[in-house]
């Protein structure tokens, strides 16, 4: 069973070409290829999905394998997208270059140079493309190269990059990326075997049939030079082997590698002996690093490979060795028999080299190599043993024929022996899992196995005769090239070869002791061991004469080398752009990084400053000199100072902090990842949060800081609770905001909670404690405290209040023992506190509950910001009646919760209330009557507007004066859109029937009659019940009814007459202006009308003259009194005819006013007005004698004028707004708020009152205070009596 | 592995499709020209009891929903870039076609091993493994820098050797 994933790009392209060919034969004939093309190049331009991926392919398609003639035009357009975001894209336009340049190989001119950009693209997987292309694409340019025989100057420099491009490609052997030497491994075996001659028992793919190889290249080409390719492929060979044998190779690229060069192998034989010799090689020095599973992987592969060079003809020499390393991987006789090509066959190939026929061109460069194997025979200094092998002797060959007659079994056992000590404790994962037993130890065969085993390693280590050998012999010619102007290729093989010798020194321990012990047995031919690096090296470096350097240098001065040193680093500095486009700009971060560390001022500040000019860009550097100079500080741990590391960041912070505007974060970026925060960065920070334009990102920087280095947290911390009580507002709201946040975490809160709480105790102090002031002004002598002193210490207090409630006892605390300023600016502060705890909070309560000494105007403080929008909940209401009742009988604090109390209390606590300050007063009326920021419905007064008017009537006059007691009800009537016609009929109507009589009632009859003319018929109806009830007897309400009766005209001339003659008379003493008239009136009856007028109220009425005698004589009129008793029925039935015409009338007109009210209130003040501004001034000065003195009325407004309608009880903090509503209303009340009175009068009847004792739906209420009134009433008659 | 967002297909690599017969000497024997359907039918008609039993027809059932009938690797030219095999010979083969083949793109394809013994425990455990092993590939930045890790992390995990190379195509 075998599963995979299935490939992307295959299965997408396959599905983009049937979209294709669907849409093809759906018919779109009718555009054109072209337009086709540039309609999906728009699409693909304007989406960003996997889509545009289809799209590109389609274009594809249509343009190099449709109409390629189309290539040319859109090809920029195509190529625009590598600069795509998405990395499929920018590899598609990879496989679009390879395509296109497939097609037509006089592209590459055009994309050779994007592909080299592409594969120094900075994702892997482009770079992987674009090699992968880049395999295909050199063979190509190079048939191009060959074919064209003149080269342009283009081509030219095209093939130099190509050139360019495969060395930067085999440098890639070297990446960081497995993926990627995985892909440069596989493009140098294409390179190898496209620099390489086909020969004839190559295998030759058949794919691969056509591709262009050495010997196709003539020699005599103007630009390609034959011999200098050789050099590369098999340089590039060279490349390959060392790479193999890096003891840290990973299993994947060892994969890679050995595949590539079994492919190498059988595609060019020539090569066979380095593959067989390289196998060798890995097999005894298989990487230490691989994983035991790695190991067998690699094994397996390495078998695999080998039998696939085995059945290759030209294996044949190398039988044997291969043999032998597949016996040791365990693989069976039989399965290598199979694989072994027919011996015959495999004989005859060789002959067939030297066959004639074959062509020239091919055969050359075989002698070539033949030339060295030739050189190499006749300068070995011990001439090899003749073997069957007739391919040329490798270094290993050499050393392990000398090894051979040496390992006689004495020197084995000792080899042993020493090698021993070096073995390591435990067995190796490689060495465990290649362990096969020795079969055949002893044979000459093992022997011979056993010298190639070794061999391999001291060939591998650069050691042993073979080795030397070849040295020379390659060093010879190596030089003479030396001079030849192309040495580029030359000097690359060096310096592999140099690197290869590093590498394979590290695995070489073992050898140099296995060595050394060989010495007393190998003193035959020891110079060519020892001497022969050093020739080599001098070779390398120049061969003309020894060159010594103290000879031509002298030391520097001092400045010269400040001098240099600033000007590398600044030279190192510029190269910034030509370093990250070479690839190299992490080198050179951290050679600046570490330089500057090392170096002193001068330098850091130009560095400083280079870094500070282009932030953004340099920030890695930044960091990697930030995190040199820590690790500098802590290598000296501890007694190394943090000074330089401080002054880098510092200096960074600083530098960024005077940035003007850089939104992106960088400073926050380093604040949060340097490794540490010292207490003058801590310091930058600060003021970075305090620059309002960045306070917020400095803030949420700190923030980040508390949470995440919790080593330091509560410093950090620290700074921005100091910032809370900063005196911008805007830093300190932010501050505020985020010190929120933080309070709900638990392992902060505590730091938080003392903070504010230090901070509130502070006010406790006379004189605010220099704290307030900052560090740099000392100003604690005699500076009071001032506002913003005082709001210091409770911005953070009271952001933390909402969240904890507790914390509100600590208030009350500070509060006692603080001084008046304070207490007042407290108190202005706390209320949106408060309202945010709002009333249910059990803590607020508690505080209600407990209210401590000194602290009640804050208890009632807050009790009115919790209720100034909202009705008081039953909980509240209950603490502040236990308070009042059993602790602080102060009447004040039942304001805030008027509205929750029963009615029993509030007519209880009315005499009291009414007493207060006009203000406050003004204040429990608007609770009481709903009328409290315009929206009545909130609350529920327990009062209906009635019953207020009615309690206030029947207060006792000794719990309260007369005066208090009117400016109450003027309060009352100032409310015209509460205290209504039909509110105050119903009023009038209650009060009447009480016995006593109240005694404001004329007072308020005549004030509803003067507010509501309308009510005149009702009045009269009122007036004529008095006398039934004898008004005369209550002394004030009588004066009151004659004035009534004299400003009701002729209107009331019906109950004048009414009046017992002894009444009438007096009521002619008072007014004698109203005889005459009523006379009049009189006389105007029809006679049967006249006949019903009581004779002794005729004789006062006509007498004039006679007043005196009637004066004189009271008796008969008392006596009088009785006679028209029989006349009232009839009259009263009069009376009520009269008063129910009259109710429905004014029925009718409210009904009216209702239906029409937006266009009634137009004309209404036109009627109503009219009569009012004449009675009015004549209310006041008639009601003078009456109640006390007119001044009352008058000083009653002015204090309403002149005094807010804030309602707060503290004298001193009235700074709300002058009321400006209906003081003045008997005025203007009718006429500006008549519209007013129109819209809001239904709301103002409250629709349902809760109290028990009202069923009635709403305002009025014609009989509903069984109890109390009677109460009430006699307390008034008592006092009435006493008065008189 | 598609409900889990992998674009999956799944290949015989021996001569013949085998599924298990009456007795363990006896398998059924099919070639990969025939559709499960077929073999669904065959079966059904041979013994239907033993094969509902073991399995075998739910499988059958479950496939021919996928597919119309198996597929042989050595004979897909379809371009992978993980194959997986649940048995030492089973990557023996894959690796050695995919060396047998001539390259072109020189695409490279991971091949690994998990080795699961064919029983329905095995196999649940091995399906599950695998399938987190192609989860974690898939969420690899950059899979062949990585996946070398990632393997040994499983060798140590599951206590089971994985074999792993790169063919190219």
């Amino acid at each position: 069973m075998a599963s995979g994933t299935g490939d992307g790009g295959n299965a997408r392209l396959s599905i983009a070409s049937q979209f294709f060919t669907q849409e093809e034969g759906s018919g779109t004939d009718s555009m054109t290829t072209s337009e086709r093309v540039v309609d999906l190049l728009n699409q693909a331009a304007l989406i960003s999905n996997d889509s545009k991926i289809t799209i590109l392919k389609k274009v594809q398609e249509l343009i190099i394998n449709k109409d390629p003639t189309l290539l040319d035009n859109f090809l920029d357009e195509i190529i625009a997208f590598q600069a795509d975001k998405s990395i499929e894209v920018r590899k598609f336009v990879i496989g679009f270059i390879e395509e296109a340049c497939k097609r037509d190989i006089e592209l590459l001119l055009k994309l050779i140079a994007n592909l080299n950009m592409l594969l120094k693209d900075e994702n892997v997987n482009v770079v992987k493309k674009a090699i992968l292309a880049m395999t295909q694409l050199y063979k190509v340019a190079l048939q191009w190269m060959v074919k064209s025989r003149v080269i342009n100057d283009l081509q030219e420099s095209c093939w130099e990059m190509v050139s360019a491009m495969a060395s930067d490609i085999i440098l890639l052997l070297d990446s960081d990326n497995d993926g990627i030497r995985t892909h440069a491994i596989k493009f140098v075996e294409g390179l190898i075997i496209t620099l390489s001659p086909r020969m004839p028992d190559s295998d030759v793919p058949k794919h691969h049939k056509n591709d262009i190889s050495l010997e196709r290249i003539p020699k005599d080409h103007p630009y390609i030079k034959h011999d200098a390719l050789w050099e590369e492929g098999k340089g590039a060979l060279e490349q390959l082997l060392k790479f193999m044998v890096h003891p840290a190779i990973s299993s994947i690229n060892l994969t890679a590698a050995l595949g590539s060069l079994a492919s190498i192998a059988r595609q060019r034989p020539m090569f066979m002996a380095e593959v067989i010799q390289a196998y060798e090689t890995l097999h005894a020095n298989l990487p230490p690093t691989l994983a035991k599973s790695q190991v067998s992987s690699v094994r397996k592969n390495l078998k695999l490979h080998l039998l696939s060079v085995l059945k290759h003809p030209s294996s044949f020499e190398f039988q044997a060795q291969i043999t032998t390393l597949l016996v040791d991987l365990g693989t069976q006789q039989a399965e290598i028999a199979r694989s072994m090509p027919n011996l015959k066959e495999a004989r005859k190939r060789p002959r067939d080299d030297t066959d004639p026929s074959l062509k020239k061109m091919k055969i050359e460069p075989s002698l070539g190599e033949d030339d060295e194997d030739k050189d190499l025979e006749q300068t070995a200094v011990p001439p090899p043993k003749p073997s069957v092998q007739t391919s040329p002797l490798s270094d290993t060959d050499i050393t392990a024929e000398f090894l051979q007659p040496l390992l006689t079994p004495d020197n084995v056992a000792n080899l042993v022996l020493i090698s021993m000590v070096y073995l390591p404790d435990t067995m190796p994962a490689s060495f465990q899992a290649t362990y096969t037993p020795v079969e055949s130890a002893g044979t000459e065969a093992q022997i011979k196995h056993l010298s190639r085993l070794m061999a391999t390693q001291m060939t591998a280590a650069g050691l042993g005769p073979g080795v030397e050998h070849i040295k020379v012999l390659k060093e010879e010619p190596k030089e003479e090239k030396l001079a030849k102007p192309e040495s580029v290729l030359i000097k690359r093989r060096l310096s592999a070869l140099s690197q290869g010798q590093a590498i394979s020194v590290v695995g070489a321990q073992g050898c140099i002791s296995l060595l050394e012990e060989e010495a007393p047995q190998a003193k035959r031919r020891p110079e060519p061991i020892i001497p022969a690096p050093q020739p080599r090296l001098a070779g390398a470096g120049g061969r003309k004469k020894v060159f010594r350097l103290s000879d031509v240098i002298k030391p520097l001065t001092e400045q010269q080398v400040d001098k240099l040193k600033l000007a590398a680093v600044k030279r190192i500095l510029c190269s910034e752009r030509a370093v990250a486009c070479s690839g190299a700009a992490q080198a050179r971060v951290k050679i600046l990084a570490s330089l500057v560390t090392q170096f002193g001022v001068p330098l850091k500040s130009e560095v400083m400053a280079f870094i500070l000019d282009d932030v953004r860009n340099r920030l890695d550097l930044a960091f990697a000199w930030l995190f040199h100079e820590y690790n500098a500080y802590l290598s000296k741990y501890p007694s190394g100072s943090l000074e330089r590391y401080d002054e880098c960041l510092l200096g960074l912070l600083s530098g960024l902090q005077e940035k003007p505007d850089q939104k992106d974060g960088i400073f926050t970026k380093l604040v949060l990842e340097a490794p540490l925060i010292t207490e003058s960065a801590l310091e930058v920070i600060r003021k970075y949060c305090e620059d309002e334009s960045r306070t917020a990102l400095g803030m949420s920087t700190l923030q980040d800081l508390i949470f995440k280095r919790p080593s330091r947290q509560f410093q950090d911390l620290h700074v921005l609770l100091d910032l809370s009580s900063h005196e911008k507002d805007k830093v300190r709201q932010q501050a505020i905001f985020f010190i929120k946040h933080m309070y709900e975490k638990e392992h902060l809160r505590e730091y938080v909670e003392k903070f504010a709480l230090n901070y509130l105790q502070l006010l406790v102090h006379p004189n605010p404690p220099s704290v307030l002031f900052g560090a740099d002004k000392d100003t604690e002598v005699a500076a009071p405290w001032t506002e913003e002193t005082i709001k210091q210490c409770l911005y953070l207090y009271l952001a933390l209040l909402p969240q904890n409630h507790k914390l509100i006892h600590e208030l009350a605390s500070v509060y006692t023992e603080a001084i008046a300023d304070i207490k007042r600016t407290v108190l202005r502060v706390i209320e949106q506190p408060i309202r945010g705890m709002g009333m249910n909070s059990p803590e607020l309560l508690l505080l209600v509950e407990n209210c401590p000494k000194g602290a009640e105007t804050l208890v009632t403080r807050c009790l009115h910001s919790l209720t100034d929008k909202v009705p008081p909940s039953p909980e509240l209401v209950k603490r502040v009646r236990d308070l009042y009742h059993k602790r602080l009988p102060d009447v004040r604090f039942l304001i805030p919760v008027l509205n929750g109390l029963e009615k029993k209390e509030v007519i209880q606590a009315l005499p009291k209330l009414i007493k207060l300050n006009p203000i406050v007063v003004k204040e429990v009326f608007n609770r009481l009557l709903g009328t409290q920021h315009g929206e009545g419905n909130s609350a529920v007064s327990p009062l209906n507007p009635g019953e207020l008017l009615i309690a206030l009537h029947n207060i006792d006059s000794t719990k309260c004066d007369m005066k208090s007691i009117i400016k109450a009800t003027n309060l009352c009537f100032a409310e015209r859109n509460v205290y209504t016609s039909e509110v105050l009929a119903v009023v009038m109507q209650q009060l009447m029937e009480q016995s006593p009589l109240p005694m404001l009632l004329m007072r308020t009859v005549i004030q509803s009659l003067t507010m509501y003319p309308r009510l005149g018929g009702f009045v009269m109806n009122v007036l004529s019940r008095l006398i039934m009830k004898q008004v005369w007897k209550y002394p004030k309400v009588w004066e009151g009814f004659i004035k009534c009766c004299q400003r009701t005209k002729p209107q009331s001339f019906q109950v004048i007459l009414q009046l017992p003659p002894q009444q009438l008379s007096a009521v002619f003493e008072k007014c004698p202006e109203l005889r005459e008239p009523l006379l009049a009136h009189v006389r105007s009856f029809t006679p049967h009308q006249q006949a019903h007028v009581p004779n002794s109220t005729m004789a006062i009425l006509e007498a004039s003259s006679k007043q005196e005698m009637e004066l004189k004589d009271p008796q008969p009129l008392m006596e009088q009194e009785l006679e028209p008793a029989p006349l009232l029925p009839r009259m009263s039935q009069d009376m009520i005819a009269l008063r129910l015409a009259q109710e429905k009338a004014l029925k009718r007109q409210l009904e009216e006013e209702q239906k029409l009210k937006q266009p009634a209130s137009q004309p209404r003040p036109a009627h109503v007005l009219a009569p009012l501004p004449a009675e009015e001034p004549m209310d006041f000065r008639e009601e003078g004698p009456e109640v006390e003195t007119p001044t009352i009325f008058i000083s009653v407004q002015e204090e309403e004028e002149g005094s807010g309608g804030d309602g707060s009880l503290l004298d001193s903090s009235a700074e709300g707004p002058p009321p400006a509503k209906e003081p003045k209303s008997k005025e203007a009340g009718a006429g500006s708020a008549a519209d007013e009175e129109a819209e809001s009068k239904p709301e103002n009847l409250p629709p349902a009152e809760p109290a028990p004792s009202s069923t009635q739906p709403s305002g009025p209420q014609p009989a509903s205070q069984p109890e109390e009134q009677p109460e009430a009433g006699a307390g008034q008659e008592q006092k009435q009596k006493a008065e008189s | 592995f598609s409900k889990r967002g992998f674009i999956v297909r799944s290949f015989g690599t021996g001569t013949h499709v085998k599924l298990p017969g009456p007795a363990p000497d006896k398998p059924n024997v099919y070639d990969f020209k025939t559709t499960y359907d077929q073999m669904y039918n065959d079966l059904l008609r041979k013994d239907k009891e033993l094969y509902t039993q073991n399995g075998i027809l739910h499988m059958l059932d479950r496939n021919k929903r996928i597919k119309p009938r198996p597929e042989r690797f050595q004979n897909c030219k379809d371009v992978f870039d993980l194959i997986l095999t649940c048995e030492e010979r089973v990557y023996d083969q894959v690796v050695e076609d995919l060396n047998s083949r001539e390259q072109e793109t020189c695409q490279p394809v991971h091949v690994i091993n998990v080795d699961i013994q064919d029983n329905h425990e095995e196999a649940t455990l091995g399906a599950f493994l695998i399938c987190e092993l192609c989860q974690c590939i898939q969420h690899t930045e950059d899979m062949e820098n990585e996946i070398d890790e990632l393997l040994q992390e499983f060798e140590e995990k599951s206590g089971r050797t994985f074999l792993h190379t790169v063919c190219f195509y």
